[in-house]
Parts: C-alpha cells; sequence; structure tokens
C-alpha cells in the first residue's frame, strides 16, 4: 500500500490507516488527519525530508517519518 | 451584589480568540500566570446590567488528550476548575477539525457557546454558513464572528447573560449506540462513587476513559470503584475495538467525532473551494523546494539590514537630545554631586541604552510580521530538515527566533517542544541567538572597529555566527547526553493572513513601554550604582597633588593631559576600580582591561548595562577633549583583538538576569541549572581566548 511520502507533489489520496503511535497519531487526529479524510501533497523539501500536507482546508507539516506512517489509497478506487 | 459570571474561553490555536478579546470594549485586560507554571493567563473583566462577566482565556488547545504543557493547562483548567460557561471559538475556515474538539467539549455538558470566527473570509470566497442549522444540530447557541472586522463580538457578551439565565439544554451529541452503551454501562459504576453522582458528569468521565485519558484514569485510581470500573474498561477495550475494528478506542472515538463533524459541516457550509487560494499560490515560492531557503535567508538578512540601517537615523537623534539635555544641565544646576550623578552617570547611560530603542522595535516588529502573517511555520517547515541534522527539530525554530528578540519569550515559545530532551536542548542552546538587548553592544563595537565594512552585514554575520554556533552546541548535546531520535514533527501552518495593524503597533507600544520602563530604572539605577562606585572613595591628597601642577603649568594640553591623568587616576583607585582589578586577572588573557571586565560582569544583570557602563567608565576616563562620542573613546582605549573577544564574549555568555531566572522556573532539574548556569561562560571565554590568540599570531 501507498504511504504519503510515496506521493507526488499535487497528488490526492484517501486515508485508510495511521500507523503513527500515540501521541503523534492523537495530533494528526486533532488536526483532522483521520481515517477516510482526503489529503493533498502541497509541497516537499528537496530532500523529500518534511512535508506539507492539505488536508479539509488545513495544511500541517510533517516530517518524513509521520509522512510514511500515514497510509493512502487513490480517489479513484 | 453583582451576579458573578465565570467564563472559560478555549479553542484552537489560530482561531482568533486573542483577536476577540482585544475587539471586546469595556474589557479590563489582566495578564498574569497559570498558577504553578508559567503559561500566560489572560482574565478579562466586564461589566454589563447587573453581572460581572470574568473570562479566562486559555491557551490555544487542539484536543483534550493533550500534547503540549500548555494544552496541559487548558484542559487542566476545563476538568477541575470552576466556570459557569464555556465559550469555544472556532475557525469558520477550518469548521469540521475544530469541531472535532467541540464534540470533546460538548462531552462536559456544560452551558456552552460556540463562536465561529473569520466569516468575513467564507464569505469573501462567496460562501455562506447556516447558523440556526448548526445551533440545531449541536444544541447549543452559535455566534457568527469577524475579529478583523469587530462583527459580532458584542454579541457574544449578550449571549452569555442571556444562556446564564437560562437552564442548560439537553445534550444533542450522541455516538454510535454500541459505544453510547458502553458510556452507559461505564457511567453506572462511576455513579456509586459519590464523586461521580451526577449524570452529566459521571458521563464525561465514562467518555474520558473510554477515549483512554490517562489524567482521568488517575482520577479514579484511589477510589473504591476502580477495580470494578478498571476491569469493565479493559473489558470494553477489547470488545468495542474487536468489534469497530481499530487499533484503540481512541480512534474510534475519533472517527466518530470527525464524522459527525464532517456531515455537520457539508450540512451547513455552502462553499465550493476548487480553485486555488491565495495562500497556496504563495506557498507555491515560498516553500518551493530550492527557492524557499534562499528566500527566507533573503528575509532574515532583509531585517538586520533594515534594523541597522534604518535605526540609524533616529539614533543619532536621540544621542544628540540627550548629549545637549546633559551639558544643559550641568551647566544649568547647581555644581554638586546630584548634578555630577544626574549628567555624568544617569544621563549618559539611560541615553546609551534608548539610543538603540529603534533599532530594537524595527528587529521586534520583524519578528512579529513573521509571526503574524504565518510565515513563521513556514520556516519552520523549511528549517526542519536543516534542524533535525543538528539534532534540533524545526519547532525549534520558533523559539530560536524569538531568541533574536528577547531570551525570556523565547525560553516559554520552548514549551511547543513536548519532547523534554528536545526541549532542554533547545534552550541550552537558545542564549546562543544573540537577543535585541544585546544589539547596542554590537552596534558600538562594528561601528567602532569594523567602520570601513558594511555595519549590515557584519550584524548578519554576528547574528548568524552565533546561531550556527547553537547549532554545533545543540548537536554535541545531542550525542554527548542524548541518543534517540528528536521528537516527530506534526505542525499546523496556518494560512497567511494580512496583519492586523493594530496588533502589530500594541505590541510595539507595550514592548516600548517595557523598554522605556526599565531603561528609567533598573537601568537608572543600576548606571547610578556604578557611578558611585567609581566615584568614591576620593583621594584628596592625590588630587590636591595634581592640582598644585596643574595650577603650575601655563601649556593648556600640558594642564588637559595633568586633569585626564587625574581623573584615569581616581578612577582606577575608585571601588569599582578595585573590583574590576580583582576580577581582570580573568580577562587578562583576552586583552581586557579592568573597564572592559566590570561591563561584561555587569552584562550578567542586564545586557543593556554593558553598554550604559562602558558610557561612564569611558565619559570619565575622559580620554581626548575633541573626541566626543563613545564610539571614538573605545577606538583609543581598546585594541583590535579584545573588542572581537568582547564580541565573542557577549554572543555566547550567559543571557541575562531575568532570563536566567525564567530559565530556572522552566526546568526544574538542579543538574540542569547548574550546567546552564556554567557552561556558556566557559564555552565563551575559551572560544574569546582561541580568537584572542590566532588574531595575535595574525599581527593584530
Ligand atoms: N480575516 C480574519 N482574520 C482574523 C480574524 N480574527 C483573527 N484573525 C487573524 O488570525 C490570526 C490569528 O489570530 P489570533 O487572535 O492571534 O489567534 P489566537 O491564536 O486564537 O489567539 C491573526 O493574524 C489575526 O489577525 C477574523 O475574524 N477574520
Amino acid at each position: 500500500m501507498k504511504r504519503i511520502s510515496d506521493l507526488e507533489i499535487d497528488e490526492e489520496a484517501i486515508v485508510t490507516k495511521i500507523f503513527a503511535k500515540e501521541p503523534v497519531k492523537g495530533r494528526l487526529l486533532s488536526m483532522g488527519i483521520v481515517k477516510g479524510a482526503k489529503v493533498k501533497v502541497i509541497a516537499h523539501t528537496l530532500a523529500r525530508q518534511t512535508w506539507d500536507i492539505l488536508s479539509n482546508n488545513t495544511k500541517v507539516a510533517l516530517r518524513d517519518e509521520e509522512a510514511s506512517s500515514i497510509e493512502v489509497k487513490s480517489i479513484y478506487e | 451584589m453583582n451576579d458573578e459570571i465565570k467564563v472559560a474561553i478555549v479553542g484552537q490555536p489560530n482561531v482568533g480568540k486573542s483577536s476577540i478579546i482585544n475587539a471586546l470594549s469595556n474589557a479590563k485586560l489582566h495578564v498574569g500566570n497559570f498558577s504553578g507554571v508559567t503559561v500566560e493567563k489572560k482574565e478579562v473583566f466586564l461589566k454589563r446590567d447587573i453581572f460581572d462577566i470574568k473570562m479566562t482565556d486559555l491557551p490555544g488547545i487542539y484536543a483534550l488528550n493533550a500534547y503540549t504543557p500548555e494544552e496541559q493547562v487548558a484542559k487542566d483548567f476545563l476538568l477541575n476548575e470552576d466556570y459557569d460557561i464555556v465559550v469555544n471559538v472556532v475557525d469558520a475556515n477550518t469548521l469540521s477539525r475544530n469541531l472535532i474538539f467541540t464534540m470533546q467539549l460538548l462531552d462536559m455538558h456544560k452551558k456552552t457557546i460556540l463562536v465561529i470566527n473569520m466569516v468575513d473570509e467564507i464569505e469573501k470566497k462567496g460562501g455562506s454558513i447556516d447558523k440556526s442549522k448548526i445551533e440545531e444540530l449541536l444544541g447549543i447557541p452559535v455566534i457568527l464572528t469577524s475579529a478583523k472586522e469587530n462583527r459580532g463580538v458584542e454579541e457574544i457578551i449578550s449571549q452569555i447573560i442571556k444562556l446564564h439565565k437560562t437552564p442548560l439544554a439537553k445534550n444533542k451529541i450522541f455516538y454510535n449506540e454500541k459505544i453510547e452503551e458502553r458510556i452507559e454501562r461505564l457511567a453506572k459504576i462511576l455513579r456509586k462513587s459519590p464523586h461521580f453522582k451526577s449524570n452529566d458528569v459521571s458521563r464525561f468521565m465514562a467518555i474520558r476513559l473510554l477515549d483512554r485519558d490517562e489524567d482521568v484514569y488517575k482520577m479514579i485510581h484511589d477510589l473504591p470503584i476502580f477495580i470494578e470500573a478498571h476491569n469493565a474498561l479493559e473489558k470494553m477495550y477489547k470488545d468495542l475495538e474487536l468489534e469497530f475494528d481499530e487499533e484503540s478506542t481512541t480512534d474510534i472515538l475519533a472517527n466518530e467525532r470527525a464524522a459527525i463533524s464532517y456531515n455537520l459541516q457539508m450540512e451547513t457550509i455552502d462553499l465550493d473551494e476548487e480553485e486555488e487560494s491565495l495562500s497556496e499560490k504563495l506557498d507555491n515560492f515560498l516553500i518551493h523546494p530550492v527557492f524557499g531557503l534562499p528566500i527566507f535567508l533573503f528575509f532574515m538578512w532583509t531585517l538586520f539590514q533594515l534594523t541597522f540601517v534604518l535605526g540609524n537615523y533616529p539614533m543619532n537623534v536621540i544621542d544628540a537630545i540627550f548629549s545637549e539635555t546633559s551639558s544643559f544641565l550641568a551647566d544649568f544646576l547647581p555644581k554638586g554631586i546630584f548634578n555630577s550623578v544626574l549628567t555624568e552617570g544617569v544621563l549618559p547611560a539611560v541615553g546609551a541604552i534608548v539610543m538603540f530603542l529603534p533599532n530594537i522595535l524595527i528587529l521586534f516588529l520583524g519578528l512579529n510580521l513573521l509571526e503574524q502573517t504565518g510565515y513563521m511555520s513556514r520556516a519552520s517547515y523549511l528549517m526542519d530538515g536543516f534542524l533535525k541534522r543538528f539534532g534540533l527539530q524545526g519547532k525549534a525554530f520558533v523559539p530560536l527566533v524569538s531568541g533574536f528578540g528577547c531570551t525570556v519569550p523565547a525560553y516559554m515559545a520552548a514549551r511547543t517542544l513536548k519532547n523534554p530532551k528536545d526541549r532542554i536542548i533547545t534552550m541550552l542552546v537558545l542564549g546562543f541567538m544573540s537577543c535585541g538587548a544585546r544589539l547596542p553592544i554590537y552596534v558600538l563595537l562594528v561601528s567602532a572597529f569594523f567602520a570601513n565594512h558594511n555595519p549590515g552585514n557584519m550584524l548578519f554575520f554576528i547574528y548568524i555566527g552565533g546561531a550556527f554556533l547553537g547549532l554545533i552546541v545543540a548537536k554535541i548535546l545531542r550525542t554527548v547526553l542524548f541518543r534517540g531520535e528528536p521528537e516527530p514533527f506534526v505542525m499546523e501552518m496556518p494560512p497567511y493572513r494580512f496583519p492586523s495593524f493594530k496588533a502589530l503597533a500594541m505590541d510595539l507600544w507595550i514592548k516600548t513601554k517595557m523598554f522605556l520602563k526599565k531603561a528609567g530604572t533598573f537601568i537608572a539605577i543600576a548606571a547610578m550604582a556604578i557611578w558611585f562606585l567609581s566615584s568614591y572613595p576620593v583621594d584628596n591628597k592625590l588630587v590636591q597633588n595634581y592640582h598644585a601642577k596643574i595650577e603650575q603649568t601655563t601649556n593648556i594640553s600640558k594642564k588637559q593631559n595633568l586633569e585626564n591623568e587625574l581623573k584615569a587616576k581616581l578612577l582606577e583607585d575608585s571601588y569599582l576600580g578595585s573590583v574590576g582589578k580583582f576580577i581582570q586577572p580573568v580577562f587578562a588573557p583576552l586583552g581586557f582591561d579592568w573597564r572592559l571586565s566590570i561591563a561584561v560582569v555587569t552584562g550578567l544583570s542586564a545586557k543593556e548595562v554593558v553598554v550604559s557602563t562602558l558610557g561612564t567608565l569611558y565619559a570619565m576616563s575622559g580620554a581626548d577633549e575633541t573626541s566626543k562620542g563613545l564610539v571614538s573613546k573605545m577606538r583609543q582605549n581598546v585594541d583590535f583583538k579584545a573588542a572581537v573577544a568582547l564580541i565573542i564574549i557577549i554572543m555566547i555568555y550567559s543571557p541575562c538576569l531575568a532570563a536566567m531566572g525564567t530559565f530556572y522556573a522552566e526546568v526544574p532539574q538542579w543538574a540542569w541549572r547548574t550546567f546552564y548556569t556554567i557552561y556558556p561562560n566557559v564555552v565563551a571565554w575559551l572560544l574569546a581566548f582561541g580568537v584572542y590568540k590566532v588574531l595575535a599570531l595574525m599581527g593584530y
């Protein structure tokens, strides 16, 4: 399965599972990154180390570690 | 006796809570601390009709599953304090995300008002919000506001009063029946304990327990019902997780709340948002993978250039005003101690400081602008990859940059770092970010010793050099003292917003007031003390001797020389001179004379004092009558190597007492406090010594 860290800039996807442990998971949830939420990659840094994700009008910055802990599926599935 | 209404204002960060509070008219604002912790507590007092309304502004909180120390403060308040009404402020742009937290608040079943702020932005996008529908669905009053346009803010007050008079409405938020069934069962067990007699409290506690809230779990831990509740809870966790196929009941509740919130937003906000917002367009440049970082560095560079170049104009004016006033008063007032204290001690010292007010204000204005426009979080995003290499994380960027303004708030800003190790490392290196109060010292030394370089560049170099040193130290601390990955990085990036000039002006005004107050009290007193210490004791014999010599000579310049010699001798024999000589051996390897040594030590009380001390000491040394101003006097009395060593000492050694006090308040462990108190001074001395020696080898 794909992770957010596999997406390209401007690509959209639906969150299917969050593998991050608490308390990171709770923080992601309270930012609106929950199962079923639509996310879009706005930007990542050159080394793909930090990610900027848009979810439901909220932009969230994540590190590679967190981005790869969020499983997503294509919006067309 | 008026009727008192206690209100708690809560909301996620950046929803405009402070703007709303600022927009309330006839309100008395009181800023203090929450007891026991150094989290800022804003209280607003209002009188309307027969009601005294007391509102407490809680720190921004994303969810009741507290994450940062500030969120913990807000949560503790909500759970344990006594209040009548909750005002929950949310951002209309991100309603569904905000409502997830609102659901958690509604679990408490207290009188609640939902304030949906920033409606102007929704309207601008051509959208609309169905207020009565939200009221109906949530079962609480809703107010649409725009703090920016000052709309709806007064309605909050009238609604508070109205709600105060009406009985509590029925709860309308229910979860999936499988969850509700468990909540009811658990609540029943809890009700056996006298603490949770009421249906509302027991229901709320049951939900919190199912949400795996550790604070609430601790609350029931010592109660007689604990075993029963615990066993029931364990079974519920297991069953629910199986039934919903989720890892944890926390997730189940989160998903439930997210679903309810999302539907609510869908039903009540009419807005199609396909087009790219301005914010996104800006981000295409500002956080561009390649150009983002250079743009950011350019912004910082510009800020320092402006600080110096623009600050220079008013600086000369202020300098002139103070020296004119001094010399006027020196002639006008009767000769004597008072005259001398004022015109030789206090005025030059205070003037030397007030001169730098423009520089400091420009720097603060710049930092505030970055914060208010939302660019600061972009900078954190850009810097994260870089900071990670030094064992810090992107969020540490905000305290680090605030450190350029003032170390005290910077220590407080470090609270956003949840992981104690990240936090302590960040705090330990914060002193390397030269604060605004150190700016005057640099400006003075740069003007005196690097006159033929671009001063803006030199300042930029000093600031960046200090920051870089700090990063290296962070890396060393991380590898020597702590191993392990830095804390995860999850940070909201609020949309770009046009800054509010009122807020900027207000902040600058508060800064100016505080600065002038400090200059007028603390620094004036310090200057007075230094003046007295440097003027006494007077060796009358010496004075008579010299006066006799001066009488005898007819040559004017010889007279002058003798007078200067006398002044210098008196100063050397003064109390301050003795202290300086006593500590001078420590600084002698750096080429400091006793005056510089004293200035450095007095700088521990406040960095502003360094310049004012130098001002007093060199003003009295009466270098050369033709050379006015501290700059040229410094140039005559201090050699280049020592000046560079002094810059390095100032860059690194302990910050002021206020900052140290803040660090002590934030860090309870004595081991860290001791380390913090000693190591910067050792590093500063060693580095200054090294550079001094290298410069000496190079023939300076
Ligand atoms: N357009 C608009 N901007 C607002 C409104 N209220 C606040 N802001 C801006 O939103 C930002 C965050 O506001 P602030 O009061 O600091 O939020 P707090 O963190 O909740 O205290 C600031 O830039 C405000 O100028 C509003 O009603 N409309």
